[in-house]
Order: C-alpha cells, then structure tokens, then sequence
C-alpha cells in the first residue's frame, strides 16, 4: 500500500488538490479537469481500445453470419469466430487490455477524490500525512465540497443518478453489437442495463464527487468514441420488427 | 466458455476490484472519534470508539457506569459539579451525572445540530460548543437552555473555541478567526484573516492566539492586529501540520507537530528555543504536570520533560514510556500519574515516576453487549 501511495495515489491526490487550488478553489471544476488529463493522458490506451471495438464492430455482419450458419454447432461456431478474428488481425479480447491497464489510474483517482474530501476528522488527519509541502497544496485546505447543486462530500442524488446511469447506457450501448443468438442477446441485455443500474445505484451510495467523475468520464468516452468510431455506432432506435443485417461488407 | 459471458464475467470481476477499492480508502474509513480523559476525585471519564461515555474508578479499575450515546465521541468529558458534559458527533451534547451516568439533559431535546469535533468549553456557568454546522452554541450548563446561538461563520466548525474576559474566539478550517461576545453571540470589531486555513484551535496567551495552520506553520496572532506577530518556523514552513493546539508556560511556547517534533519556540519573537524529534507525528496536545512537560506521540510514547533542569534554551527529557497503543487523543494528568486513552480503545495508567505503565492497566473500554 505504501509503494502504491507513493508511486500513484500520492502524486494524484496532491494534483488534484493542487488543481483544485488553481481553478479558483473549485473542488468540482478540479475533478473535471483531472479527469480530462487522464483521458488525455491514457489516450493511446484508449484508442487502440475504440480501434478495436471498431474492428470488432466492423467485423459483426460476418459475425453474425457465422453465428446463422453454425448457430446450432458452437464448438464449430467458435472455430469459425476464431479464424475470422485471426484473418482480420484482431484480438476479441483486445479491448479489455486496454481498459485493465487503466484501472490502477481509476482507482487512484477514486481513493484522491474520497481522500481529499475529508469528511471526517480521521480522514483530515490522514490526509496530513500524505501532502506535498507546495503552497498550491496548502492554501487549497480545506476543499470546498460545493459544486453546482452538489455536496461532493456526500451521497449524489437523483440528477446526478440518472446522468451517471445515462452516459454509460449511451457509452456502452453505442459499442454493443446486436446478437443473433438469443442467449448472448440476453446476456447484452442484461449487461447494457446492470451496469448503468449499478452505477446509477451507486451514486446515493459513494461521494458525489466520485460520481462527478464517472459522469465526465463517461461523457468524454462518448464523445471520443463518436469521433474515433466515426458515428453513434449501435446507438439506433431499434425496430422490433426489422432484423439485423446479416451481408458481409 | 462462451466470450459474452467472459466478458460479463471480466467486467463484473473488474467492477468489483473498483469497489473493493473505493471501500478500502473512502467511506469505509468510519469515524470512531478520540474522546481523551478527563480525572476527576480518583474517577477517569473517557469516551469509548462506540460512542460511549465511560467513568472508571482510578483506584479499583472498575467501570463505574457507562452511557451509550448515539454517534462517536471526538469531545473529551468535561466535569463541572455534578455533571459530565460530552458532545457527539451526530450534533448532541449530553449532561450525565457524574455518580451514576444519567442524563440530566440533551440539547437539542429533538433533532441535532452539526457535528461536535471540537473541545467543549465551559466559562461562567455557560458552556460554548462549536458545531459543524459553523455556528457557536452557549447553552445553560445546568438545564441544557440555548442562551444564544452565533450566526454560521464557516462551512463547518471542527475548532473549539477560547475565551478570555467577555470574548470567546473560535478558529475556522478556512483561515478566519472571529470574536463573540460571550454573553450574546454576537461578532465583535476584530477578525482576523489568513491566507492558510488553520488546522488547530487557537490557544490563548495574554494577548495573543498561538494556533496552527495548513501552510505547516505556527501562527501568533496579537488580537486586534490584522496580520500575525510571527509564523513558525521562519524560514520554510515545518515538516507537517501543527495539529494539536500548543500549550504555552513562562513565555514559551510547546507545540507538537505531525512532523513528529516538538518545538519550543519563544512566545514573544517567534524564535525556536530547541526541539525535539520524536520521530512519530505528535496528535495530543502537550500536557503540564508542575514544570514536567508530558508529551505523547502517535505511536503511544510518553516523553517526560523537566523545563527547569536544563540550562536555560533546552528541557531536559527524562523518561521515554511506550505504553504499546497509538494515541490521537487528548490526556489528562494528575499527581504524577498520565491517563491516556488509547486507539485499542483502553485507558491507560502511566506512572512518570516509575516510567512504566501502572500495573493492572490497560483498562478495556470495549463492552460486551
């Protein structure tokens, strides 16, 4: 834990405080601004995830083809997928490097915000003892927890809810490819709408300060995925009635 | 395995790793306040990490009786005639008698207000609290009336306030200190305005506050004066914040820092005097025992220091006590004895004399429900 702080936390949590410092004390527009950093900072992780789902998006009429052709036959279907996958060059699991490799910084940054705030006197005691001596630093304690209609330092509300929710239903749902199958089109279901629940939950559980930040995040992870992916990708009205395309390009 | 499912999988799996540590850092760090001790007629009263007010016969180590409150306690006992006064963290202060722990009164009688954290102060039959609502609060010691309340003067109010004749001045984690009059509440003329928030209550010496700040300093602020007589250290702030409010006595101040050294500084000029490096951050305020200075640091020694022996510009440490348990709260001594609350949530006996702790101690606060 300590070479952790040392190496990630500490360095986070100091700029953000900093930040915060410089952006007239606002504690918000620092999370804001941090979190952009990040994503500018991680961008060519992230771009070779969206090249990734783009090739992977490209790759779905075939896709789905094989997955009509062999639907009954998985093992064959999988064969099939594979080869596919190895002739276009790319890795199904590709995307998810990507994404593992950032979650040291996310949790950083979870722990900064939760840390910085202090909301209770153990956490501005402990906080002591984990600041650089920079006068940023110091005439930025303590943090001013209002943001907007927010009390960073406690639970979000049911705004903040629904926006969390919703950027990530709009983040995921533009990268998730329709299934034939209808087992794994449950299974895209469930997982398009858990998540968005799960965080949307979660935001009148943690700080709304860490609910600020996956709000932005997710608000930069649309827009990037808008103009690497070129388009809204699967993020159209679907009709009941119309069936997915099934021709090759 | 079918690869929606492993993604599934992997993204629940990831999902939860973010919140296992969220949890480990963030609201998962529960308060269990630091309530110190308080001696009075051979009795300890101590707050416990569950919010229980404690009275244990110094002599036979028996838990007298016990009050559950309803939230943490950060404020140490306060013993004035009859009654054991402790403020909570849910925004209550409770009047228990001292002889069997009844309470005599709560206030407010229905609801809270903000959180107490900062000592509760008693002076003319009135006792002053500082609340996290950033307000003052003088409330009638013996039946728990509100006599006034100040108007808000920070976003919260984790200072405990100091009074001296008929003005009480209260520090506030955002760099300002204001003066009330005590008999009203209302502000008076002077204020004073930092650049650094401060990070200690402000202690009273003559005509001057000596108080910590965030910018790693010690600050004298003459009152009336709109910008301090001195900052500690000059040159360079010091390692740390200085916490713990100091103790002043014949002209020099002691203030402990979470640097882990105890500084002595000249109260009138600012000059440091000696200090001296305990190695852990200092939490406690120094305590004066005659000319014994004790000092503790977070890891639970006891530095025992005679301020006459030396020669004049150092003290003279005499003894060094581990007690074996981190300590952030206040202590209180009494007749060559120091009695420590300590983080396990024990009070401990420490005999200066001896340099030990007193055999039979530690006393566990923990009850069984």
């Amino acid at each position: 834990m300590a070479v952790w702080n040392l190496i990630i936390g500490n360095p986070l949590l100091n700029v953000l405080i900093a930040l915060s410092y410089l952006l007239g004390g606002s504690f918000g527009l620092a999370i804001i601004v941090l979190t952009v950093i990040i994503r500018l900072v991680s961008w060519p992780l992230t771009k070779r995830q969206l090249k990734s789902t783009k090739a992977m998006q490209e790759m779905q009429p075939k896709i789905q083809e094989l997955q009509k052709k062999y639907g009954r036959n998985q093992q064959k279907l999988q064969q099939e997928m594979m080869k596919l996958y190895r002739e276009a060059g790319v890795n199904p699991l590709g995307c998810l490097w990507p994404m593992l490799v950032q979650f040291p910084i996310w949790i950083a940054l979870y722990q900064a915000i939760m840390k910085a705030l202090a909301t209770t006197p153990e956490n501005l005691l402990d906080l002591a003892q984990r600041l650089y001596s920079w006068n940023v630093v110091s005439q930025a304690i303590p943090l001013n927890s209002h943001f907007l209609w927010l009390d960073l330092g406690e639970p979000g509300d049911i705004v903040l809810a629904i926006i969390v929710g919703g950027t990530m239903w709009v983040q995921q749902k533009m990268t998730q490819a329709p299934a034939v199958d209808p087992r794994q089109e449950s299974t895209s279901r469930m997982m398009l709408l858990m998540m968005p629940l799960m965080f949307g939950f979660l935001t009148f559980m943690f700080p709304s300060g860490l609910a600020l930040y996956w709000a932005v995040s997710n608000i930069i992870g649309i827009v990037t995925q808008y103009f690497v992916t070129g388009g809204w990708g699967y993020l159209k009205i679907s009709s009941p009635f119309r069936t997915a395309p099934v021709k090759g390009k | 395995m079918k690869q929606p499912k492993l993604l599934s999988l992997i993204a629940i799996a990831l999902l939860s790793l973010v919140l296992v540590s969220c949890g480990f850092s963030g609201r998962a760090a529960v308060s269990g306040g630091w309530a110190g001790t308080a001696f009075v007629d051979g009795i300890i009263y101590a707050g416990s990490r569950d919010g229980r007010v404690m009275a244990i016969n110094a002599s036979s180590k028996d838990i007298q009786w016990y009050y559950a409150t309803d939230a943490p306690v950060y404020t140490t006992p306060i013993v004035d005639g009859d009654l054991v006064y402790v403020g909570t963290y849910s925004g209550r202060v409770y009047a228990l008698t001292i002889s069997r722990g009844i309470e005599r009164w709560i206030y407010p009688r229905a609801g809270s207000i903000g959180a107490i954290v900062g000592r509760l102060v008693v002076a003319n039959s009135t006792m002053y609290v500082s609340s996290s609502d950033g307000r003052v609060y003088a409330l009638d010691m013996t039946y728990g009336d509100l006599r006034w309340k100040s108007e808000p003067l920070a976003d919260k109010l984790w200072t405990s306030p100091v009074i001296q004749g008929d003005t009480l001045y209260v520090s506030t984690l955002d760099g300002n200190i204001y003066a009330l009059s005590v008999e009203t509440g209302e502000l008076l003329d002077w204020f004073f305005e930092s650049e650094a928030g401060f990070a200690s209550s402000p202690v009273i010496y003559g005509e001057t506050l000596f108080l910590g700040s965030f910018d790693r300093r010690l600050n004298a602020i003459e009152i009336g004066s709109d910008v301090p007589a001195w900052k500690f250290p000059r040159e360079g702030p010091a390692g740390n914040w200085f916490w713990a409010p100091p103790v002043v006595h014949r002209g020099i101040v002691y203030a402990g820092c979470l640097d882990g050294k105890l500084y002595a500084i000249e109260a009138q000029t600012g000059a440091e005097l000696w200090v001296f490096d305990a190695g852990k951050p200092i939490v406690s305020s120094p305590v004066l025992l005659g000319e014994l200075l004790i000092v503790i640091d977070e890891s639970g020694v006891v530095y025992v220091f005679d301020l006459l022996a030396g020669s004049g510009d150092r003290a003279v440490l005499l003894r060094t006590i581990p007690i074996g348990a981190g300590v952030r709260s206040s202590f209180s001594a009494h007749n060559g004895l120091v009695y420590v609350r300590g983080e396990n949530n024990s009070v401990y006996v420490v005999d200066i004399d001896q340099g030990e702790v007193v055999e039979g101690w530690p006393v566990s606060l923990a009850i069984e429900k």
